[in-house]
C-alpha cells in the first residue's frame, strides 16, 4: 500500500509524462495510455455540470471511446488534417495534482494551462481535468479523461484540435 | 492603404454568355461592404432566435446575440413567446446577465428598474420624484424587434417593422425544414434542443462560413481524412467499400436545390448511415430493429419516394443570410453571427427525437462531436480553410473570386435552378439575393 504521499507522487510524474507525450506529438504513444475502454472528453462549456453531464445524453465538444481515440491521434499525424498542419506549437502545464484510491481505481485530479501557437496566434485552454486511472505495473493507464474548460465560449481560441 | 470607396452595384459579376459568375473581393473583406450589409441585409431579412423547446415554461429564458443585439427569449406567463432587447430603458445597462434560466421578473442591477416577462415595466425601485406618468404608453418599456415569428417551433426576429411574414421569406426553404420536423414521430413537437452547444469563432468573413456549410465541391479533398476515419471505422464491414467508393458516385446521387429568396439545399449521399431510417452494417442487428421500424412509420406516413429522401439524404440548408439546418447524422442548427469583415462568432445546437432509443440518440451525439464543431474531424479543417481564404484574400492583388460552376445559364432567376452536388449554383443563387439586397432592389417588405 502507498503512502498517500507517493501515489499523489507517482501520478504526478504520470500525468507530467502524458502532457510530454503531447508537446512532442507522440500522439499514437498517448493513445495508448488509455484502456481498452478507455474514454477522453471535454464537456460543452455552456453546461452547469460539466463533470456530471452524461455524453450519451447530451453535446460535448469531444466524446472519444476508445476506437475514436485512436482514429483522433492517426488524423492529427496526417499532413490531410488541415487543421493541425503544419502542427502546432504546444505547452501542456500540469498543476494542483490530487490523487486517492477508490476501490480499484485511482481518481485524480489536475489544473491545466495549455497553449497552442500557429501561424502565429497563441491560444490558451485552462480548466482542470479529471481521471480515472488503474495500475499497470509501475505506471497507470487512464481509464477515463475528462476535461472541463474555464471558459464560456471558444470565441478567444476559435477551435480545439489539439489534446489537452 | 487608401481609402477606397466601394462601387456596391458591381460586386456580383455575371456574364450568362460566357457562363461566369464571380464576386469581387471587397465583398469579402470591406468595412464599407460590412456596414451596408447590417443596414441592407440584417435590419431587414428575418434572423433565427431560437427553438421553441427551449422554453417550455413560462419564465423561461435564454440570452441571444442576433446580429449584434442582445435579446431575451422568453415564454411570459400566459405561454406567449418573447423577444426582449436586454437593455435597460433607464440608463442603458443590461438587465440579464444569464445565459439561460427562469425568471418572474427582470431587474436592472443598476438602479432596481423591474420589467416582466412582456418586457413591461413594473418597478423604478424608487417613485419618489418621478410623475405618475412616467411609464405614458410603454414608452419605457423594454424594447422589442419589431418582428417575432415562428415556422414549425423555429423562431425568428425581422427588425423592420415592415417587414414580409416569415414564411413568405422562407419561400421554397419551408418544404426543407419540414424535412427536417417530419422525421420526428411527433413531428416538430417530437423535436428538442440538447443539452450543451459548441460556440466558437472564425477569422474570416460569414459568408465565406456560408459557402462552405452547403459546398458538397469541397467534401472529397477537404475531408479526405474525414473519409478515411469512416473507412477505418468501417473496416472489415460491408460498408467500408461503400466508403471507398464515395468519390466516384458522390456527384451522381445527389441534387442542388435553390429554393428563392437566396436560400438553398444541399442533398447528398455520404455513407455515414442516418439514424432517422439509414442503417448501416457496422451499426448492428439490435439497432436495425429500430431502424426499420422507423422507415416503415416514414413510409406508411409519407410514402416511399419522400420516406427514402427523408431516410437517405444529407441535407444542408441554407436559409439567407446566415443560417444553417444541417440535417447529416444527427440534426443541427448553426447560426453565423458576424462581428466584422473578417470575424464571426459561430453557435450550433444539437436536435434530438424525444422518446427515441438511446442507441440512436448516441449516433447523433457522436456525428455532432465528431464531424460538427470546433474539435470535429470535419468541422475543424473546414473552419482552417474559411481562415485560409480570408488571409489569402485580404493580400492577394485577385481581384474576383470565380463561383461558376454548373451555373444554369438559361435559368430565368439564378435563384430557383438547380445543379448537380458539387456545382456552385446555391451559392449564384445567395449571391444572386445577397447582391439585390444590398442595391436595395429587394427589401423583403410589405407593399
Amino acid at each position: 500500500m502507498t503512502s498517500k504521499h507517493e501515489l499523489r507522487n507517482d501520478v504526478e510524474s504520470f500525468l507530467f509524462d502524458e502532457a510530454e507525450l503531447l508537446d512532442n506529438w507522440k500522439l499514437p504513444e498517448w493513445a495508448s495510455l488509455f484502456t481498452a475502454d478507455g474514454k477522453y472528453e471535454v464537456a460543452s462549456m455552456s453546461s452547469d455540470q460539466p463533470l456530471r453531464d452524461d455524453p450519451a445524453t447530451s453535446i460535448f465538444i469531444i466524446s472519444d471511446d476508445r476506437e475514436e481515440i485512436t482514429l483522433r491521434t492517426d488524423r492529427l499525424m496526417k499532413k490531410t488534417a488541415h487543421c493541425e498542419y503544419p502542427h502546432s506549437k504546444t505547452r501542456h502545464l500540469v498543476s494542483n495534482v490530487r490523487a486517492r484510491e477508490d476501490g480499484g481505481q485511482i481518481l485524480a485530479k489536475s489544473n491545466f494551462a495549455t497553449y497552442r501557437t500557429k501561424e502565429g496566434r497563441t491560444s490558451l485552454y485552462m480548466g482542470e481535468a479529471h481521471y480515472v486511472l488503474q495500475r499497470a505495473g509501475e505506471s497507470f493507464r487512464i481509464c477515463q479523461k475528462r476535461c472541463a474548460l474555464d471558459l464560456d465560449t471558444l470565441n478567444d481560441q476559435g477551435r480545439l484540435t489539439i489534446i489537452l | 492603404m487608401p481609402f477606397k470607396s466601394v462601387a456596391f452595384e458591381r460586386l456580383v459579376d455575371v456574364d450568362r454568355a460566357k457562363g461566369r459568375f464571380r464576386i469581387n473581393r471587397e465583398a469579402y473583406k470591406s468595412q464599407e461592404v460590412f456596414d451596408r450589409e447590417k443596414s441592407q441585409i440584417f435590419d431587414k431579412c428575418w434572423l433565427y432566435l431560437g427553438h421553441k423547446s427551449e422554453i417550455v415554461n413560462p419564465g423561461d429564458f435564454v440570452r441571444r446575440t442576433v446580429a449584434g443585439r442582445n435579446l431575451i427569449f422568453t415564454r411570459d406567463r400566459g405561454g406567449e413567446v418573447r423577444a426582449l432587447v436586454n437593455a435597460c430603458t433607464h440608463r442603458g445597462a443590461s438587465i440579464c446577465r444569464e445565459t439561460k434560466g427562469n425568471a418572474r421578473t427582470f431587474t436592472c442591477p443598476y438602479h432596481g428598474w423591474t420589467f416582466d416577462l412582456t418586457g413591461k415595466l413594473v418597478s423604478t425601485f424608487s417613485n419618489e420624484g418621478y410623475r405618475a406618468d412616467l411609464n405614458e404608453a410603454g414608452r419605457l418599456n423594454l424594447p422589442v424587434p419589431p418582428k417575432l415569428e415562428n415556422y414549425r417551433g423555429f423562431y425568428f426576429v425581422n427588425y423592420n417593422p415592415k417587414a414580409i411574414p416569415l414564411v413568405d421569406f422562407l419561400a421554397g426553404a419551408k418544404d426543407a425544414i419540414d424535412s427536417y420536423c417530419d422525421q420526428a414521430e411527433d413531428g416538430e413537437d417530437g423535436l428538442y434542443v440538447l443539452k450543451g452547444e459548441h460556440a466558437y469563432s472564425i477569422n474570416a468573413n460569414y459568408k465565406f462560413l456560408v459557402e462552405n456549410s452547403y459546398d458538397g465541391y469541397h467534401v472529397i479533398p477537404t475531408h479526405i481524412s474525414y473519409l478515411d476515419y469512416l473507412k477505418d471505422r468501417a473496416a472489415g464491414t460491408a460498408q467500408e467499400q461503400v466508403v471507398a467508393d464515395v468519390a466516384n458516385v458522390f456527384r451522381g446521387k445527389g441534387k442542388l436545390t435553390c429554393l428563392g429568396n437566396g436560400h438553398a439545399v444541399l442533398s447528398s449521399w455520404v455513407p455515414t448511415g442516418r439514424p432517422v431510417a439509414y442503417w448501416i452494417d457496422r451499426w448492428g442487428p439490435e439497432i436495425k430493429r429500430h431502424i426499420d421500424s422507423n422507415r416503415a412509420r416514414l413510409i406508411q406516413r409519407y410514402g416511399e419516394e419522400r420516406a427514402t429522401y427523408l431516410a437517405e439524404m444529407q441535407k444542408n440548408l441554407v436559409i439567407f443570410p446566415n443560417l444553417v439546418f444541417n440535417d447529416n447524422v444527427g440534426l443541427t442548427i448553426r447560426n453565423i453571427e458576424p462581428v466584422g469583415p473578417g470575424r464571426i462568432h459561430v453557435r450550433a445546437w444539437g436536435f434530438a427525437h424525444k422518446g427515441e432509443d438511446p442507441e440512436l440518440l448516441k449516433i447523433r451525439l457522436d456525428n455532432f462531436n465528431n464531424f460538427l464543431g470546433p474539435a470535429g474531424f470535419g468541422s475543424a479543417d473546414d473552419i482552417e480553410m474559411l481562415e485560409l481564404c480570408q488571409t489569402g484574400i485580404e493580400h492577394s492583388p485577385t481581384e474576383w473570386t470565380e463561383l461558376s460552376k454548373g451555373m444554369d445559364t438559361t435559368a430565368p432567376d439564378l435563384r430557383l435552378q438547380t445543379g448537380a452536388p458539387d456545382d456552385e449554383c446555391q451559392m449564384q443563387a445567395y449571391w444572386t439575393q445577397w447582391d439585390r439586397t444590398m442595391r436595395g432592389l429587394d427589401t423583403f417588405e410589405q407593399e
